[in-house]
């Protein structure tokens, strides 16, 4: 794995040694501080989170919040004003949305943004790192080696398929699969993908109740197999199910965090969010 | 019979055209209107190493190939930044801008009268001078491009091409690197075209500025929209069916004069007919939304 | 000299700016990139021509029914193309195509019934008028007299009509048509009329100076479209101020660069502006492509 160190990465690095050494260890994506403006009107603002390897962190707050925005930062799509975004010690702030993505860091979007005339097998096939393929020259004159990658690729997306269960619809178009479904679609492409951070954005919106046990299935079982997951939920009994631990965000600030009953019967919490 | 190997002939030629196109338009989803551009490319740069040069053709049409790769990252680089309206006037541009350098700069081109006396295709002393040997010539230029052209697409880069036109967001989330892709796909829609062009120069043995100008890049564009984007065959039946259709005129019937304005005036009313009935042409599969 | 060509580059903007209003009238509403603008400026000219030295009618009654049939064609196209595209959602890009294939279908009617000749309505250039070292035509002066007269009556539509203020509304977010719950069928109607209006004024005007070809209509609009750019998408002054720069640029370059290039300089500009400035000089916010 190539990565691209800024010089300025071991000094941040001291810097950022604020955080006892126990949840270092397994810290694996941090934000310090990051503060995001869109013409006056500040989206995100000093906010500091640490998420840590094989937990679930849940996300919650209003409409609002910063919780997206804050999901954009850490993927690239957005730049913070200031502040640092580390990911396994290496500063990814400031680079570019496909860079992180090659560092490992996948993200669901709350608009699940399948690719609605690609097959399923495709569309999970494109998570995949390695593909030799994708460079023209090798697919026209060294065929060999991208058909060999090609076939293991198919293996491993067709695994991840049937983990989501949805064996059967390969060869479907994307935009045929029911809403669930096409959400269990967008797991299976982030399983394949090997990410190691998966940032899951409003996983069971829409989500039918038979479907949303299955996601949360998948979801616990991505955490025991070692992955970092944040989930932003409105759904508060998926939060208390599944998260190790929770942030409460509102305009824009991190209000509080905790472990989910703590947060959950906060009563700044249930005011804000709640309405009681 | 002449006639029929000079259609056939011509088939080849803009099935290349509608081919490389197809890998912008139907598989990146990016309507470019700058084609005719890169065609003249091709056919000026092979015009002036055959003639100015005493280059061979099978030497002339690498380097032009090149050349318009290179040209081609002008569109591709700016083209990054915009979607939509932008992108087309982007092209656009160019389009206008490469017709006028080769309308104007006598000098350098020929201005309007442009380059005659092309020698037609010579390997090793064996001369490509009969309609039916450049009809071999063509089929065999055409097939290999057809060859290349389906290897690259059905590829994981093509799926790469059709992930970035269905949504460049989601591409980007899976570590792609969009612009990248974009480029790659403008040099080689842009080479392609190119050869093409100098297949076209040294088929006719003159040329001029009136075959590359923006009017061809919209007919070139009209034969995937009518024919078909986003796969294989699209382009080559909306080629045919284009080519085919004036000669249909004929046989019914109309007159010479007017021959040309009656097909374009066909194309256009099916241009129209086909966004609101068959936005993916004939034997196309992909849909503009 | 120098006046002269700036004169000249006036008179042009003028004309340029007739149409880009109109064509700009459109676009900021209705993000539609009409092309078929191009072939209502052809047609209006085409129309007169008919009138005047086909029918032997007089140049008012001529002017009068060549541009009330251009405008009409421009809302044919609405009422009968992009409304239904419209109720469809369909992307800009199928409806930018569909014009496309308009502006194709009726160029080439228009090549058919008249040829490609350039026709020319009256010989001679007609009275002209000396202003110290500049000499401007009879008709140059009828298009700055139209100009100024159209744009002000634009100006007031604007600030003092509801449709004005509707029209406003929609160029600064075309998406709020249905929050504001008015009748969006007869606001469109009213702007593709208001659109062609302008263009076929221009047309006719341009046809009674230096008469038509099946392809002015073409040129005009994409220079047109480039103002509109230029001088700031959704912004109506942008597109007059860009048709100006575009003219008056043109112009002025003949002192030095041989006027075939001056397709390349208007493009060359677009260029320019699309890297460095692409909300135009006058555009407010960026429209944020991102999907």
């Amino acid at each position: 794995m190539n990565i691209s160190l800024s010089k300025q990465n071991n000094k941040k690095e001291k810097q950022l040694d604020t955080t006892s050494k126990d949840s270092r260890k397994s810290c694996i994506l941090e934000l310090k501080d990051v503060t995001k403006r869109f013409d006056g009107l500040i989206a995100v603002e000093n906010a500091s989170l640490v998420f840590s390897k094989g937990k679930i962190t849940g996300l919650i707050g209003p409409n609002g919040a910063g919780k997206t925005t804050l999901f954009n930062l850490i993927t690239g799509f957005l730049k913070p004003d200031t502040g640092t975004i580390c990911f396994n010690n290496y500063t990814i702030d400031g680079l570019p949305p496909w860079r992180i993505a090659q560092l490992g860091i996948g993200k669901l979007f709350q608009d699940v943004r399948i690719f609605h005339k690609l097959t399923v097998l495709e569309n999970v096939l494109l998570a995949r790192k390695e593909q030799p393929g994708e460079k023209p020259f090798i697919s026209l004159f060294r065929r060999r080696r991208a058909i060999d990658v090609e076939k293991m690729n198919i293996d491993e997306a067709r695994n991840w398929i049937k983990f989501v269960e949805l064996g059967e619809r390969e060869d479907s178009l994307a935009e045929d699969l029911s809403y669930g479904q096409q959400k269990l679609l967008v797991i299976a492409r982030l399983l394949a993908g090997g990410f190691e951070v998966l940032l899951l954005d409003e996983p069971t919106a829409g989500v039918n109740p038979r479907m949303i046990k299955s996601v949360l299935d998948v979801i616990k079982r991505m955490a025991q197999a070692g992955k970092t997951l944040v989930v932003i939920e409105h759904n508060m009994s998926v939060i208390a199910e599944i998260s190790d631990w929770v942030y409460f965000m509102d305009d824009g600030k991190v209000i509080t965090f905790g472990k989910p009953q703590e947060i959950l019967e906060d009563p700044e919490v249930r005011k804000a969010y709640l309405g009681v | 019979m002449n006639y029929v190997l000079h259609l056939l002939i011509m088939i080849c030629i803009y099935s290349i055209l509608s081919l490389s196109l197809n890998l912008l338009v139907g598989y990146t989803g990016l309507l470019s209107l700058c084609h005719a551009a890169f065609y003249g490319i091709g056919a000026y740069v092979s015009a002036l190493l055959m003639t100015k040069l005493g280059l061979n053709f099978f030497l002339a049409l690498p380097v032009s190939v090149i050349i318009s790769m290179l040209l081609s990252l002008l569109v591709a680089y700016p083209s990054l930044r915009f979607k939509g309206d932008y992108f087309i006037l982007t092209a656009l541009s160019f389009q206008i801008i490469i017709f006028s350098v080769l309308h104007n700069c006598a000098g350098f081109t020929g201005g309007p009268y442009g380059i005659p006396g092309i020698p037609k295709p010579h390997l090793f002393g064996f001369e490509f001078n009969s309609l039916p040997l450049f009809l071999l010539l063509s089929v065999i230029l055409a097939s290999l491009v057809f060859f290349v052209i389906y290897r690259i697409s059905s590829s994981p880069f093509g799926r790469v091409l059709k992930a970035i036109r269905e949504d460049e967001l989601a591409t980007l989330a899976l570590g792609k690197k969009v612009a990248g892709f974009k480029i790659q796909a403008f040099m080689i829609s842009g080479g392609i075209a190119a050869i093409a062009g100098g297949l076209y120069a040294g088929y006719i043995t003159y040329i001029d500025p009136t075959s590359f100008t923006l009017d061809e890049s919209i007919f070139i564009l009209a034969i995937i929209l009518v024919g078909g984007s986003g796969n294989i065959k699209g382009p080559i039946v909306g080629t045919v069916f284009m080519i085919i259709l004036p000669e249909i005129l004929k046989f019914l019937g109309i007159p010479d004069t007017i021959a040309p304005n009656v097909r374009q005036m066909i194309y256009g009313a099916l241009l129209v007919l086909m966004m609101f009935i068959r936005q993916q042409g004939i034997a196309g599969e992909y849909k503009f939304e | 000299m120098i006046l002269q060509l700036l004169a000249n580059g006036l008179v042009t903007g003028c004309i340029y700016a007739l149409v880009a209003l109109g064509f700009g009238l459109i676009y900021n509403t209705t993000r539609i990139f009409h092309i078929a603008h191009g072939i209502v400026y052809t047609i209006a000219a085409y129309l007169l021509y008919t009138f005047v030295r086909g029918l032997g009618l007089s140049l008012v009654w001529s002017l009068l029914l060549a541009i009330i049939l251009a405008t009409i064609l421009g809302i044919v196209t609405e009422v009968f193309i992009y409304y239904p595209f419209y109720r469809k959602k369909t992307s800009l890009s199928v409806v930018m195509i569909g014009s496309l294939g308009i502006y194709i279908f009726l160029v080439n009617l228009v090549a058919m019934l008249y040829g490609n000749e350039t026709k020319i309505l009256s010989p001679g250039a007609g009275k002209t008028f000396n202003f110290g070292s500049v000499i401007l035509t009879k008709i140059q002066l009828a298009e700055i007299l139209a100009f100024l007269v159209f744009f002000s009556i634009m100006v007031l539509l604007f600030k003092k009509t509801k449709l004005g203020k509707i029209i406003r509304a929609l160029a600064d977010n075309p998406n709020l048509v249905t929050v504001l719950g008015i009748n969006i069928r007869w606001v469109r109607i009213y702007i593709f009329a208001l659109g062609s209006f302008l263009a076929a004024v221009a047309s006719c005007l341009v046809a009674m100076d230096v008469g038509m070809d099946p392809n002015v209509g073409m040129e005009v609009f994409l220079v047109s479209a480039v103002a509109v750019i230029v001088g700031g998408v959704g912004v109506f002054e942008g597109a007059v101020l860009g048709s100006f720069i575009l003219a008056i640029l043109q112009n002025l370059m003949v002192w030095k660069i041989p006027a075939k290039w001056q397709s390349a300089l208007v493009f060359l500009i677009l260029v320019f502006f699309l890297l460095f400035k692409p909300m135009g000089i006058l555009g407010k916010r960026r429209r944020l492509e991102e999907a």
